[in-house]
């Protein structure tokens, strides 16, 4: 059975006996996930593709209701509710729980439009407000210095890196509690890639942050807890370390160490 | 001869024949627009941009009662037309979707889009020329609308589904409700396309002369009273080219080329802007 760690520290999410099925597939995609999501740290989740992975991240801002048919059982808490339950307000839902994609996805406006994009929708419209607002998600996202001198200009001018911080900076200016990455850096080189785990690693002082990656030498080189998922069950979630050096379950041992994948 | 140098004798007839296929077909559309612009020009005087309709022989007729009258129909149409196609086309790409209703849209509108249109002029008359009793502007400009539509519908459908999903997935992430998804970002990422297709639907119905035959009517006389006949470019070139009258047919003549010119700019324009689009 799948070894779980015992989080001492506060949790920022919860899933119990989490169930996803797609729409009109005849099996569950995730079978009875239950892990805990520490707080003010990174998780990543690692495993082959098709294991459910993204799928179990796409589930924390009910990304899969925008698609009818899908099935949600069990319970993810956050903030002392089950954010399955079908009343839950997704908008607010997202607002506190972030996302950033795997392509950079500016939208067609310009740098500041974008960054602003997440505080108009909250009903912000004060010039200062918004100025300060954008400069301080910028700089947090490490990318003030490189387009201070253009906010104005079109996002899609920029760079693939430079987007995806720009896409980190727009969903940070709404002071999340949780961003999820799916697989972030994948369409990344590997300099960008350095800037970016090193941006998320800097943002777990505020957030708390799941990660889906590929990769896992990245896994190893950012994450505070990791998870190991195959076929649609969470095998092992252990610390980093722990779960990297000495693995509690043999399937984690083959795939870390390359019998599969 | 070797097989070699058969195939590159056969290569070389093959190439020819379709050279000169090329040449003949464009040949016909460079002939078309010489013999316009000789005649057309020659025929255009200020005074037609003055002068209204008048009967064969006096000195000063004119074309500004179809001209204006022209620019009223389309513009009409176009008010009517474009908001009900973008709206129509928003429906199949962000809501309908795969779903049956949604196919069935698009075949019911691609089969409008080859309808004869002397058919919608016809179906006009019958459900609004009748029941007023006289001809009008607004049958003339609904008769235009109904044969915009499909065309604009189809477009920004197609435009809008060229929106890559993440985008939209990217503005749901930071809490966006759909309506503003759709508005703040499918929009804006297809701006262009949808623009190309509204020129384009435009272009399309701004020749026309069927629909408005029963329709809007004609009329020799300047009228902006959209209740009333109003005379078009399209059927105003008609009636004066069939008629005997020297003077008649060399307002035909200009009327063609201002039309022309027109549909040409119109058509031009929506391709230069489809081009930056897809540059940036």
């Amino acid at each position: 059975m799948a070894s779980i760690i015992d989080i001492k520290e506060e949790c920022a999410l919860q899933v119990r006996n989490f169930d996803f099925t797609y729409k009109g597939a005849p099996a569950p995609s995730l079978k009875k996930v239950t892990m805990p999501i520490a707080k003010n740290a990174i998780t990543a989740l690692i495993g082959p593709s098709g294991c459910g992975k993204t799928t179990l991240l796409r589930a924390f801002n009910r990304m899969h209701d925008l698609y009818p048919g899908n099935k949600y059982e069990g319970e993810i808490e956050f903030e002392g509710r089950n954010i399955l339950d079908p009343k839950e307000d997704l908008i607010h839902l997202r607002t506190k729980i972030g996302m950033i994609f795997q392509k950079p996805t500016a939208f067609p406006m310009s740098i500041y439009d974008n960054v602003a994009y997440g505080m108009r929708l909250q009903g912000i419209k004060n010039k200062t407000e918004l100025d300060g607002r954008v400069e301080k998600a910028l700089q947090d996202a490490a990318i003030w210095k490189e387009v201070s001198d253009r906010l104005k200009h079109d996002a899609n001018g920029l760079s693939g890196g430079q987007q995806q911080r720009l896409c980190i900076a727009r969903a940070i200016a709404v002071e999340p509690e949780v961003l999820l990455f799916d697989e972030p850096t994948s369409a990344l080189d590997p300099i960008s890639t350095q800037g970016i785990e090193k941006l998320v690693i800097e943002l777990k002082e505020r957030v708390s942050i799941i990660i889906v990656t590929h990769n896992m030498q990245q896994a190893a080189r950012v994450s505070d807890y990791t998870g190991f998922m195959y076929l649609g069950d969470l095998v092992e979630l252990g610390n980093t370390e722990e779960l990297f050096v000495t693995p509690k379950e043999k399937l984690t041992q083959e795939y870390i160490t390359g019998k599969f994948g | 001869m070797t097989a070699v140098q058969k195939r590159i004798v056969i290569n070389k007839i093959a190439l020819a024949f379709s050279t000169l296929s090329a040449v003949i077909a464009l040949s016909f559309l460079f002939w078309i627009l010489g013999v316009l612009v000789m005649k057309g020009l020659d025929a255009l005087s200020w005074s037609i941009f003055i002068y209204e309709g008048s009967p064969p022989g006096y000195a000063d007729s004119g074309l500004k009662h179809a001209l204006v009258g022209q620019l009223i129909l389309v513009g009409l149409a176009t008010v009517i037309g474009v908001p009900l196609g973008i709206m129509a086309g928003t429906y199949l790409s962000e809501y309908g979707k795969n779903s049956k209703l949604a196919h069935t849209i698009r075949d019911i509108s691609d089969i409008m889009m080859s309808a004869p249109s002397i058919v919608i002029g016809a179906f006009v008359y019958a459900v609004i020329v009748m029941p007023m009793g006289h001809f009008s502007a607004w049958a003339g400009a609904i008769a235009l609308a109904i044969m915009m539509i499909p065309i604009i519908l189809r477009t920004t459908d197609d435009m809008l589904q060229l929106v890559p999903g993440t985008l939209r997935e990217a503005a749901f992430a930071l809490g966006a409700p759909k309506y503003k998804v759709i508005i703040d970002v499918v929009y804006r990422g297809a701006k262009a396309g949808i623009l190309t297709g509204v020129l384009l639907g435009i272009a399309r119905v701004a020749g026309e002369t069927a629909p408005l035959l029963f329709t809007s009517f004609n009329d020799n006389f300047f009228t902006t009273d959209l209740n009333q006949a109003m005379p078009s470019l399209t059927v105003t070139m008609f009636n004066y080219a069939i008629s005997p009258y020297d003077d008649w047919q060399q307002l035909g003549w200009a009327a063609a080329f201002i039309l022309s010119m027109f549909i040409l700019g119109l058509n031009i324009i929506g391709r230069l802007i489809l081009l930056a689009g897809k540059r940036k």
